[in-house]
């Protein structure tokens, strides 16, 4: 068993992958066959294993998934405005994707850390560390089209928002989170 | 207005209709953006599926402002 705070903070994981993936999904759809498409295919199926592992988890550790309103990457549209075009929301990936590698890493190392839980988040990162690759490597072939200090300036206008939502996150949810900050 | 600027104007139309699950020649140019979508991702969603379809790409600039069903197409038709 868990406590109710790390149930929330699993569950609340578990939104965030249901809401990647989703997203990603759709997108998958509407983009034109090549490298791009080919990659959010399988960065949209990992999402949804990912989610799929954290219900497992959850189950396994006796609880059932809590039931949460918006994910953590839905308030980034408020902080920074509507990606508006392919470039834009693989910069923004790249940086969400980066905040939550850094956020498993943190929840990794604290103390009395569920070794069920441990396992999940390093099953998880092994992933995220494909999609920090590609969505680079992406980025890197788009400088042509868009300018490399366009590209730049996009991810720095989303590394602020970013900085803003994971405050805010945090002071909205200080009690729950407040055990694995302090390690 | 000229045939290539109509035949424009009914290509972007019928791309927009498509991304929204609509027929664009009855969409209203007078319509809000954000009343024909759920949500803001589909909003995304729908501003990146006119730019595959129509091989275009908009920026930051080009969507500040625009609010209606015609503020969009008007926008994509320019990138034309």
């Amino acid at each position: 068993m868990i406590g109710e705070n790390e149930r929330w903070i699993l569950s609340f994981y578990r939104t965030s992958e249901i809401s990647g993936s989703l997203f990603f999904g759709r997108l998958a759809k509407s983009l034109k066959p090549g490298s791009i498409q080919h990659d959010m295919t399988k960065h949209y199926a990992d999402e949804a294993m990912h989610a799929w592992y954290w219900t497992d988890c959850l189950n396994k550790l006796g609880v059932e998934p809590l039931e949460l309103g918006n994910a953590y990457q839905d308030q980034y549209l408020s902080a920074a405005g509507m990606p508006v075009n392919i470039m834009e929301i693989l910069a923004i990936t790249q940086v969400f994707e980066r905040r939550v590698i850094n956020q498993y890493a943190v929840h990794s190392r604290a103390a009395g850390v569920h070794a069920l839980v441990k396992k999940t988040i390093d099953r998880i990162v092994e992933d995220e560390k494909w999609h920090i690759k590609w969505i680079r490597d992406a980025l890197k072939g788009m400088e042509a089209e868009y300018g490399k200090n366009t590209i730049d300036g996009t991810i720095e206008r989303f590394l602020q928002a970013d900085r803003e939502v994971y405050e805010k996150t945090v002071r909205e949810h200080e009690e729950r989170v407040r055990e694995l900050l302090r390690t | 207005m000229n045939s290539a600027v109509r035949a424009k104007a009914k290509r972007v139309r019928q791309a927009l209709g498509r991304s929204l699950g609509r027929d664009g020649m009855e969409l209203d140019d007078n319509m809000v953006l954000t009343d024909l979508v759920a949500e803001s991702f589909a909003l995304i969603e729908t501003v990146i599926n006119l730019q595959e379809e129509l091989k275009i790409r908009l920026v930051q600039d080009d969507l500040r402002g625009v609010n209606t069903v015609g503020d969009l197409l008007s926008v994509c038709a320019k990138r034309l």
